[in-house]
């Protein structure tokens, strides 16, 4: 048993001998083969379902799969509740018609299990009662307790099998989910059982801030003498083993496993502002450095009252690579929330989606919109693909960019309408008695999905489904990719054209078409030349410093028109990768195809002044305004940080890039040998995860396009 | 203050992290007293500008042999590019001119506000143990220089180290000049290679007295010093050197720790950029085993564990 560390020392050991070797199956792909082994339920034996409505099919479904789905008991768990069905895996509610699955599933979400935790699920199961006594025609209401009731049945058949060879879980089950949790083993099981059931039904939802939900029941039990860190590091460490349920021995090849989604965030202040750090902060930090488990992507909220064992700790977890703990700039990240119309009190409870898109825990539906902002420079502006335009100076071509992205955002904005009214823009509110009496849209119905929308606040009160305009908060996020490509673009235009005048823009435009064939020269010193984004270079970052901003300010006019919060963000998550084939050359010295700029990262190979360069360039942009979130990728060489000073270091790097006004950074530790090693050997190298983009993956499971991208991002070395 | 002092610099490095403590700018010098057969770091030798021809750079575009006026470039008679270091007389137009990154140019002069817009670049990530290092070379071949930098850094309150060889003047250095220097300098990285005289001065061109002795002089004025000890198979892994080193520790009163940093031939690469024979040798790198038993050496001799970084 070795997990995978970049470090020649490998990982510590605390964890008990059994709790280890139940991690280590788990990783190899033991538990996964089985989930695979039974889709879902088939529900053609049911009388007339075809005749049935999509809600009554899905409140079916839901009792079939509870009541179906193979139960599993692993012999080292410490808590239980298993998510065996194959579809799930696959993002589907795990029912089949036909031969077909019924429906996708729902993602891109945390759900507020800490509810289920304080109140217990008996009592909003009580809550949805009530509702639906004085409305008892609401199908989604309907739908909502028959969820529960799907939930308890499943929660039987654990207590009737637990019985005979685990009588200590058993007992726990028996008070909860459905009661209140009472101490920190109750409330993981808890937490598990509950996670374990929505994930059951398909969903992949977020976990959120663990530390806060489980914290004070464990500082609680430490002072009555019912646990210690040991104690509950082995009983925390089964949620995290379990988490891995999903992991096949020979997994499908493709953008990479373990990207459920099941996000943790870390640390931080409560929503009274009182840091909320932790026992259970350090325990989940020493289960993923020991276990390397990167299902679970991490961020910390780190703010300048952050404690220094905390960032040491982080910084450790860190050096032994998998790109598993990530950092959100927390003050930051409060005031853009605070901008955006949140109370303050309301800000400081934020977490993520499953990538790093800040969303209200429990409260938030979400989803976003990319966009190719490149492929706007070069086919909307530059017109590459057909007769290319001249500009006579670069305001002119900024202007025009910028006139392309208004469109852009509009053609979103518009279709982001179509999508929940089937109206266009102007779709009038009206007042709505059902949501704390507001004006809103009405809502067509979507697809059934109760199981989630138990668990968001504001479907209840509404007694809408959280994809039927439910939640508390609806949000659809623009996401503007490749800016640090067009930033590039404009700086390399700018030099070669405007200022040293090596060619005339039409000339340029003839030499993009050629896709630099015959112009090896200028090619190469359009790449070399100049310092590009990610050098620290004011004259270039200048560039993309000023296309986020106006992307911000663009996205931000259509603040309040509508009861969708559209907040900007950044991403390319993996796109960059879809896009490249259809992007022409670039005037900075790329050929058509290549891989370029992932997130707001430089484009691969232009940053050669190390990663505090880096860190300067991105923050260079008002990450205030882009409240959605915007991410930094830094990829260290594992020397850059050995010994007890690379601790320190990583620490200094963390502290520069809050201080600088950064959103969100994950840093993965990179070598290419080991990279290209895992290539020709993956047997040897299962355990070896890496940060794709808002999520880890096994190495092993990416497709060669995907692999190769990682190795060719820049790692940054000093030798 | 000397106005207008420039100094040749081979390379600002942002992101050290093994240059002394937390993130460091380090400030590479050009120019050493020292002829270390294994050197890591070549193109720092000389205190005359240099280029560095970086071969799998090279596009074959001929456009350096065209500027060049000595025939330090020229194309072979099969077409391959050779650059001739002899002939170079350090005009450095090539690295100009060379549209791809086959050519660098290193030891341009730089003034002490030059190099401190770079340093300033990084404050934000020296945090309170991070901040600036001036490397070589022998850094302190330019004592002046070097006074300047850690004056204007100190001042902004950055920490402050000085990566030397041991070998420079203090005979004819103003003392007020070297107190300042020890009082401007959190932390001295101060290599100790050899401990036999005639090896020291077989590998590396120079005697250690120097060495020494300047070392028991800032040990005397109370400087903080840790020492860089190079560890090099067949030539210094021996019990006699670690009883060099343990002796030197114990000799002083402000050690910082004893780092050893084992030899690797990466140096070699940069020999072939400056055209000079390759130097690197395999036999020379020490095994992990040589490490550990270095270390085993040095706490037999009562060097703590704490300071054997």
């Amino acid at each position: 048993m070795r997990f995978h560390s970049v470090l020649p020392e490998g990982r510590p050991i605390r964890l008990r001998e059994e709790t280890r070797l139940f991690a280590w199956e788990s990783l190899q792909g033991k538990y996964g083969d089985e989930v695979m082994a039974f889709g879902g339920v088939h529900m053609d034996d049911v009388p007339d379902f075809g005749l049935l409505s999509k809600q009554e099919q899905y409140d079916l479904a839901l009792i079939k799969i509870a009541s179906e789905a193979p139960i599993r008991i692993c012999p080292h768990e410490a808590v239980s509740g298993a998510a065996t069905c194959g579809l799930a895996v696959k993002h589907f509610v795990p029912a089949m018609y036909n031969g077909e699955p019924l429906w996708v599933s729902v993602s891109h979400m945390t759900l507020g299990f800490d509810r289920v935790l304080y109140e217990g699920m008996d009592a909003i199961e009580a809550k949805i009662n009530n509702a639906y006594a004085s409305s008892p025609d609401n199908p989604e209401l309907k739908g909502m307790g028959n969820a529960i009731r799907a939930m308890r049945i499943w929660h039987k058949r654990y207590i009737a099998a637990l019985g005979c060879t685990r009588p200590d879980i058993a007992e726990i089950l028996s008070r909860v989910p459905f009661q209140p949790a009472l101490n920190f083993y109750e409330a993981v099981q808890s937490l598990w059982f509950t996670f374990a059931f929505t994930r059951l039904c398909g969903n992949w939802s977020g976990i959120g801030r663990i530390d806060e939900m489980l914290g004070p029941y464990l500082e609680q039990d430490i002072k009555r003498g019912l646990q210690t860190p040991e104690s509950a590091r082995e009983i925390l460490a089964s949620f995290f083993i379990k988490g891995c349920e999903w992991i096949q021995s020979k997994p499908e090849i493709y953008g990479g496993d373990a990207q459920h989604y099941q996000n943790i965030v870390l640390a931080g202040v409560d929503k009274n502002g009182n840091e909320i750090t932790n026992t259970v902060t350090y325990l989940v930090l020493e289960i993923v450095e020991e276990l390397g488990i990167s299902d679970f992507p991490i961020a910390v909220r780190v703010n300048a009252k952050t404690p220094k064992a905390l960032l040491i700790k982080m910084a450790e977890v860190i050096r032994h690579g998998g790109g598993v703990v990530a950092v959100y700039n927390e003050s930051l990240i409060i005031g853009a929330l605070a901008d955006n119309g949140y109370t303050l009190e309301e800000a400081r409870c934020f977490a993520n989606d499953g990538c790093w898109e800040v969303i209200m825990p429990g409260k938030t539906r979400f989803s976003y919109v990319p966009f190719d902002a490149l492929q706007l420079l070069l086919e909307n502006t530059l017109r590459l693909s057909n007769d290319p335009a001249c500009y006579e100076n670069i305001d002119e071509l900024y202007d025009a960019f910028l006139k392309a992205m208004e469109n852009k955002i509009a053609e979103i904005y518009t279709n982001m309408t179509i999508h929940f009214t089937g109206g266009g823009p102007d779709i009038p509110w009206v007042w709505r008695t059902d949501t704390d009496g507001k004006y809103d849209w009405l809502w067509p119905p979507m697809v059934p999905c109760s199981a989630v929308s138990l668990f968001s606040e504001g479907c209840l009160a509404s007694g809408r489904s959280y994809l039927h305009g439910g939640s508390t908060y609806v949000m659809v996020s623009p996401h503007i990719g490749g800016a640090p490509d067009v930033g590039n673009s404009l700086f390399a235009i700018q030099k070669l054209v405007f200022e040293e005048r090596k060619v005339t823009f039409p000339q340029l435009m003839q030499i993009l078409q050629d896709n630099w064939e015959g112009n090896e020269e200028l090619r190469q010193y359009a790449l070399n030349k100049y310092d590009y984004f990610g050098n620290d270079n004011d004259e270039a970052d200048v560039f993309t410093t000023r296309i986020l901003n106006d992307f911000a300010d663009i996205v931000l006019r259509y603040k309040g028109k509508c009861p969708v919060q559209f907040p900007p963000g950044v991403s390319t998550f993996g796109r960059q990768i879809e896009w490249a084939p259809y992007r022409a050359a670039v005037p900075f010295g790329r050929k058509r195809g290549e891989i370029l700029s992932g997130n707001l990262s430089p484009t691969p190979s232009t940053d050669t002044q190390g990663a505090t360069a880096v860190i300067k360039s991105y923050c260079k942009a008002n990450h205030r305004k882009l409240s959605n979130g915007s991410a930094l990728d830094l990829k260290l060489h594992p020397s850059a940080v050995t010994g007890k000073n690379g601790v320190h270091a990583l620490i200094s790097l963390v502290e520069g890039f809050v201080a600088l006004g950064g959103f969100f950074m994950q840093t993965d530790m990179m070598d290419a040998e080991i990279l290209r090693l895992a290539q020709e050997h993956p047997e040897d190298y299962k355990t070896l995860s890496v940060r794709i983009s808002g999520w880890n993956a096994r190495f092993v499971t990416l497709d060669k396009t995907w692999q190769k991208m990682i190795i060719e991002r820049t790692a940054q070395r000093t030798v | 203050m000397t106005a207008g002092i420039k100094l040749p610099v081979t390379e600002i490095q942002r992101f050290s992290t093994q240059d002394g403590p937390g993130i460091r700018t380090t400030v590479f010098l050009k120019g050493c007293p020292l002829r270390c057969l294994w050197c890591h770091n070549p193109e720092t030798l000389s205190k005359q500008p240099e280029i560095l021809y970086i071969e799998q750079n090279c596009m074959h575009c001929g456009v350096c042999v065209n500027v060049c006026n000595n025939k330090a470039h020229f194309f072979n008679k099969d077409g391959i590019h050779v650059y001739n270091a002899k002939h170079c007389k350090s005009c450095l137009m090539c690295a100009g001119v060379c549209p791809a990154t086959a050519i660098k140019a290193v030891g341009i002069q730089m003034t002490v506000d030059e190099i401190m817009d770079v340093i300033g670049k990084d404050e934000k990530f020296y945090g309170t143990s991070g901040g600036v290092t001036i490397s070589g070379g022998e850094p302190l071949l330019y004592l002046n220089g070097c006074l300047d930098i850690l004056r204007r850094v100190k001042g902004l309150g950055y920490s402050a180290a000085i990566d030397t060889s041991g070998y420079f003047d203090t005979d004819n250095a103003d003392n007020d000049c070297l107190n300042e220097l020890i009082e401007l300098t959190d932390l001295f990285l101060w290599d100790y290679k050899i401990t036999n005289n005639e090896k020291h001065r077989d590998y590396t061109g120079v005697g250690n007295e120097r060495i020494l002795h300047n070392l028991h002089l800032f040990n005397k004025k109370n400087a903080v010093i840790a020492l860089r000890c190079i560890l090099i198979k067949n030539i210094n892994t021996n019990p006699e050197h670690y009883r060099g080193i343990a002796s030197v520790y114990h000799s002083l009163n402000r050690c910082a720790g004893i780092y050893l940093i084992p030899y690797h031939p990466y140096g070699s690469s940069k020999s072939k950029q400056l055209g000079q024979p390759d130097n690197a040798n395999p036999d020379w790198v020490p095994h992990d085993r040589d490490i550990s038993d270095a270390k085993n050496a040095l706490l037999a001799l009562h060097c703590p564990e704490n300071v054997l970084l």
